[in-house]
């Protein structure tokens, strides 16, 4: 167990089956990543391509989030990359998901983890 | 009614020992020291691969009272009033000093629907056989083992199949496959209307055990037991209460109507509308094209639309979980005749619990269970909390558990037998 609390919250996220990676990042830079060697090798093959589109990604969230965007998707190959923004930075929580996941109940988990980092950020715990 | 006590648990823990304990610690504690009258206890499937089930059991009756009557079982996710999670496990307890209370289960759900509600009732009579023939109000609770999909060699669990080669076998193994493997669909709504046939003056909530959506296992608690393919139920009478259920959706007519004309012998599966091969009827009436829906896409765009099924003279609108090649599977029976397709959207799904709270007549609650469906936590993801936020105002803060399975319903003497998917069914206990 980390002494960092968001890379716990993110430890427990990485923990459910369906996703394969997650880290807080911001454009050009990722804030807080739980060990590599914990991801799902299976985004190993798609890493490469996936880690440019995010960059694409975040600079759309550094200009709309704020102005309210909340959330952001998109698929590549057979996964997909969910951006839960952390309001009021340019940070987002990010995970990678396969793309037949139950996204549903994946997205459920992520608010909690995106509330409880906020919640750690200003310094309620 | 104000020496009714109500606690809600709530557990984050992966270790399912330590989330039973602390699940059960949470949830007593409200009681403020009164020995509770029963505990129910859902939990996600993540326990499955965290200790097991048995453990997560183990947990609870470190903390809870011997001989506390406790049913459960295993959901998609939950909402409380702590917030909506798709993880851990949550459980309600209640006292009142003069509550009544019975449990019982019944098992082989799937092999015979009608003979585990016997077992199932027959297990809760034994208490009081002159108290049963007074006909007391109460709220029934029925958990139901949900459907279980089963493997097909070399195409693995499938939800779209469109193989020639396969289909014919498929469906010859999905008619087989409740008696013989108890695998299939839940038959949730057989054991709900055999339940409503013996016991027609009680007031009942329904809904089923699941997994993560995946439809590979499910389970159900009662008392120290983890059973599989069984009914459990929980009767809760309270003198001087006020009890009423309710069942709502927001899903709107299309307009677009049609008939069912050929069925399969159990009632599960739908091979002709309109005189003419299901699927392809189905997809004209729509104006979709052939290749609309496969593996990825029927779980996002066919739940939306829903069938209107006419059963006992009711609609009942059910979702279309699985196609056979020219065939729709239905989560319920189905009979031939008049049909329409419905449709739903997130909004309507939100607006959905106005509308059910509207509906109870119930003044001041002071506590309520609802079964919803899954999908309403699958369309609203991490909106979800719009949906807790309008039950917590409704109740205005009172205790309350919503657990999200697959296949729900309620029944009522004034409204009757109400199964619909994507529906909220809320149980609220409280006075006038």
């Amino acid at each position: 167990m980390s002494d960092d609390p968001i890379l716990e919250v993110l430890e427990d996220l990485l923990k459910l089956d369906d996703i394969y990676a997650c880290m807080v990042a911001r454009k050009n830079m990722v804030s807080v990543m739980p060990d590599t060697s914990k991801f799902n090798p299976k985004i190993m093959d798609v890493w490469d391509i996936v880690s440019v589109a995010m960059k694409n990604v975040f600079a759309v969230i550094e200009e709309y989030a704020s102005v309210g965007l909340d959330v952001m998707e998109f698929r590549l190959k057979n996964h997909s990359v969910l951006f839960f923004v952390i309001p009021n930075t340019s940070n987002a929580l990010v995970a990678i998901i396969p793309s037949l996941a139950n996204k549903g109940l994946i997205e459920v988990e992520m608010e909690n983890a995106r509330r409880r980092i906020i919640e750690i950020l200003e310094g309620k715990t | 009614m104000s020496e009714l006590k109500a606690g809600v648990g709530l557990s984050r823990k992966w270790d399912a020992r330590e989330a039973g304990r602390e699940v059960a610690e949470t949830a007593l504690e409200k009681l403020e020291g009164e020995k509770p009258k029963f505990f129910l206890l859902f939990s996600t499937i993540h326990y499955e691969k965290y200790g097991g089930f048995q453990e997560l059991l183990n947990g609870v009756w470190e903390v809870l009272p011997e001989g506390t009557p406790l049913i459960g079982g295993t959901v998609a996710g939950f909402m409380n009033n702590y917030g909506c999670f798709a993880r851990g496990a949550t459980a309600l307890t209640l006292f009142h000093p003069n509550m009544y209370v019975q449990i019982g289960f019944g098992k082989g759900t799937k092999r015979n629907p009608t003979k585990a509600v016997q077992n199932c009732i027959h297990s809760m009579q034994d208490k009081s056989l002159e108290r049963e023939k007074e006909q007391h109000q109460g709220l029934l609770l029925l958990l139901v083992s949900g459907p279980l999909a089963f493997k097909i060699p070399g195409y693995g669990y499938r939800k779209f199949i469109d193989s020639d080669l396969i289909n014919k076998s498929v469906k010859h193994a999905f008619r087989l496959s409740h008696y013989l493997l108890q695998k299939g669909l839940g038959r949730e709504d057989e054991v709900f209307e055999a339940f409503v046939k013996r016991k027609s003056h009680c007031k009942m909530i329904l809904g089923t055990s699941v997994d993560d959506y995946k439809g590979i296992s499910n389970y159900l608690f009662f008392n120290k037991q983890v059973l599989r393919n069984a009914v459990v139920a929980l009767n809760v009478e309270i003198p001087d209460a006020e009890i009423d259920v309710c069942t709502t959706h927001g899903m709107k007519k299309t307009g677009i109507k049609f008939k069912i004309t050929k069925i399969s012998k159990d009632g599960h599966i739908i091979h002709e509308i309109n005189h003419r091969p299901a699927v392809s009827e189905l997809y004209d009436l729509l104006g979709w094209s052939k290749n609309f829906l496969n593996e990825e896409t029927i779980l996002h765009r066919i739940l939306y639309y829903p069938i209107s099924v006419n059963r006992f003279g009711k609609e009942v609108p059910v979702v279309m979980p699985a196609i056979i090649k020219e065939s729709i599977i239905t989560p319920c029976l189905v009979n031939r005749g008049d049909a329409s397709i419905m449709t739903v959207n997130g909004l309507d799904l939100i607006d959905a619990v106005d509308k059910g709270f509207n509906l109870l007549q119930v003044k001041k609650p002071a506590v309520c269970i609802c079964s919803a469906c899954l999908t309403i936590m699958q369309t609203l993801g991490y909106r979800l909390d719009t949906v807790r936020e309008k039950v917590d105002s409704h109740l205005k803060n009172a205790p309350f558990v919503i657990f999200f399975c697959a296949g729900e319903g309620s029944y009522s003497p004034k409204r009757g037998v109400i199964y619909a998917n994507m529906s909220y069914n809320f149980g609220v206990i409280g006075y006038q």
